[in-house]
């Protein structure tokens, strides 16, 4: 028992020392403090999203808190307070979700704290938005099949995670663009989670209902499309069948080139978290601001895609 | 008779063998060679966590560290299995340690403090989560060897290596836990732990081995999940030792210990597939999937356990 109140007592002194040390930096300079709240540092695209605004922020001379909400909004919304409790300058929030997240914004503004959401949207507006229009992407990517298959043809659609902003507005977007082509038939449409292996279980398994009557698969998200990719391969039915995806991941765009995936459509992880940075600098130093920065998506088919291979 | 009355003990045989007929009733794609070799190869990775389960649960302990155990031991093989770098067998052994290690500290832990496995399992699952986003910098793996591709997708002799490696592995759990003296120290130590004690069974280290093996199962099953969707993931895995354990309780393993077998868990592990493929064959919405899955768990525990009192 003995050691473990000394234990306790040390790492309580050891935390507490940490704070210091951290409340001394911020007092020591005039640097703008940015919190950043972001939605899952799983998730590659959300990764690039950080890296980008960790160096813009190096380059403006802002002190910035990255934490991650592991895409629970409570969590988030807890994150916020903490950034209030902090006096930080400015908030950037990339939302969880679209309702659930809201009352981290409404909490923000109340506080006189202003708060720039990053790359998905909340209800509740915020002093700025930095990202892409979703719809839209889904709209780019149910177009490029449209015309591959002459506007005739059967559809099978794999979808995020149901209920996420994304997951709806790309199949808003996708269904929006079907509407304009009566020949496009939707046969089947079923959640994998953002996932690549529940997506490949559900390709083989629509393989095996459907067959040859697939014509194209659109998947909301590339490590879906992957998926989708990898059992048409293994059934022999790649050549046959068009699959598009969204996000343009590393992964993705080598299997653009190779020919693999038909094509992903490009969102621009550095715009979105260059862009989120500079607006929020803008508003801590108190100049004009775009109260909404829309970054616009780009169709990467074969022969697009070196110029964004890293 | 020895087989007839196994039959009897598990009403999931039927349970199972009913569902079957049902389902190629409505969709005539059912039973055909080419869906069951689908859905074989994707129950493979659940089946070998359920395996390892399957010893633990015996025991009368849990594992909730399967799905972190995935994702380490899916990253560790990823990054050495770049094509150039080094011979197929390194990612494997690499990726079967990685998971050997982590199943051995859950059981070091359990048996030299006393915690509940449960507690115990449930922060190395926190951990290994950790570790396999810092070895991959949240970032999935890719560019894989096409000889550690072949694990997942490869054919032998027409059979898809996945479909080999479950049926090795299910033979050899089978003969461990009905025909070997380690296996009969399991059960003992599950139905009763101070009389396995007392007969002088040495309980820390059967508890060792079966953490070890759960491990060691879950590092096999990260490989093969890396190597069928061709990317090391850190975030793979996560809620796959629910599955697990669901299917190791459909099977009919007592959560109390003492009593289960790995035939049971097998079938457990099937009805969870057969469920999932036929459900997307009819092409039922998702949210319905979900729930006809939890009826369908606890209905055949239910049917199970009637079963089993109208016998004794």
């Amino acid at each position: 028992m003995k050691y473990t109140y000394l234990i306790l007592i040390s790492l309580l002194l050891f935390i507490l020392g940490c704070n210091q040390s951290e409340s001394d930096k911020k007092n020591d300079s005039d640097k703008i403090v940015i919190g950043v709240s972001m939605l899952s540092m799983q998730n590659e695209f959300i990764v690039n999203i950080s890296d980008e605004m960790q160096k813009k922020a190096e380059d403006l001379g802002a002190e910035l808190i990255i934490v991650d909400a592991e895409r629970s909004p409570l969590k988030q919304i807890e994150q916020v307070e903490s950034f209030i409790a902090q006096k930080v300058d400015v908030i950037i929030l990339n939302p969880c979700e679209y309702e659930a997240s809201s009352p981290a914004v409404t909490k923000a503004l109340e506080a006189n704290i202003p708060i720039v959401n990053v790359n998905s949207a909340t209800k509740v507006q915020p002093t700025a938005f930095v990202g892409s229009n979703d719809v839209e992407s889904g709209r780019i990517a149910m177009k490029f099949i449209a015309e591959k298959l002459g506007g005739k043809g059967n559809i099978v659609m794999i979808q995020g995670l149901n209920g996420q902003a994304a997951q709806i507005q790309r199949e808003q977007g996708a269904k929006e663009i079907m509407k304009q082509f009566p020949g496009l038939n939707m046969i089947a449409q079923q959640t994998a989670e953002w996932d690549r292996a529940k997506s490949m279980d559900l390709m083989q398994n629509w393989i095996q209902s459907f067959g040859t009557k697939i014509n194209a698969v659109f998947a909301h998200n590339d490590e879906m499309g992957l998926g989708a990719v990898k059992a048409l391969q293994d059934a022999g039915m790649k050549d046959k069948v068009i699959v598009v995806s969204i996000d343009a991941i590393a992964d993705a765009l080598q299997a653009v080139k190779k020919g693999d995936l038909d094509a992903t459509v490009f969102q621009d992880a550095r715009k979105q978290g260059a862009g989120a940075i500079e607006t929020a600098f803008k508003i801590a130093r108190g100049q004009q601001f775009d109260k909404e920065v829309l970054i616009p998506f780009k169709l990467l088919a074969k022969g697009d895609v070196d110029p964004y291979l890293k | 008779m020895h087989y007839i009355k196994n039959l009897r003990q598990y009403g999931i045989f039927i349970v199972f063998g009913i569902i079957c007929l049902i389902i190629s009733f409505i969709t005539p794609q059912f039973l055909t060679v080419s869906n069951w070799t689908i859905i074989i190869t994707q129950v493979s990775i659940n089946a070998l966590l359920a395996f390892g389960v399957t010893f633990v649960i015996i025991t009368g302990g849990i594992d909730l560290s399967l799905g972190s155990i995935v994702a380490v031991a899916g990253v560790s093989a990823a990054m050495l299995a770049h094509p150039d770098s080094y011979p197929v067998l390194v990612p494997v052994f690499a990726g079967l340690f990685a998971g050997l290690l982590i199943g051995a500290f859950n059981g070091f832990i359990i048996t030299k403090s006393k915690i509940a496995p449960f507690i115990v399992t449930l922060g190395t699952m926190t951990i290994g989560r950790g570790l396999a986003l810092i070895l991959s910098n949240g970032r999935p793996v890719s560019n894989l060897s096409d000889s550690f591709v072949f694990i997942g997708s490869g054919k032998i002799m027409g059979i898809p290596v996945l479909i080999v490696i479950l049926i090795v592995m299910f033979i050899l759990c089978s003969l461990i836990l009905n025909r070997t003296i380690l296996g009969r120290y399991i059960y003992a130590v599950g139905g009763n732990e101070q009389a396995a004690r007392a007969s002088g069974i040495n309980v820390t280290q059967v508890k060792m081995t079966v953490y070890s093996v759960s491990g060691l199962l879950a590092g096999l099953a990260g490989i093969l999940l890396t190597s069928r969707i061709t990317t090391g993931q850190p975030n793979a895995g996560a809620g796959f030792e629910l599955d697990a354990i669901a299917a190791v309780v459909i099977g009919g393993t007592s959560t109390t210990g003492g009593k289960g077998s790995i035939a049971g868990t097998l079938i457990g592990v099937l009805l969870i597939g057969v469920i999932n493929n036929s459900l997307d064959l009819l092409n039922v919405t998702s949210y319905y999937q979900q729930v006809v899955m939890g009826i369908i768990i606890i209905g055949a525990v239910v049917l199970d356990s009637m079963n089993q009192k109208s016998n004794s």
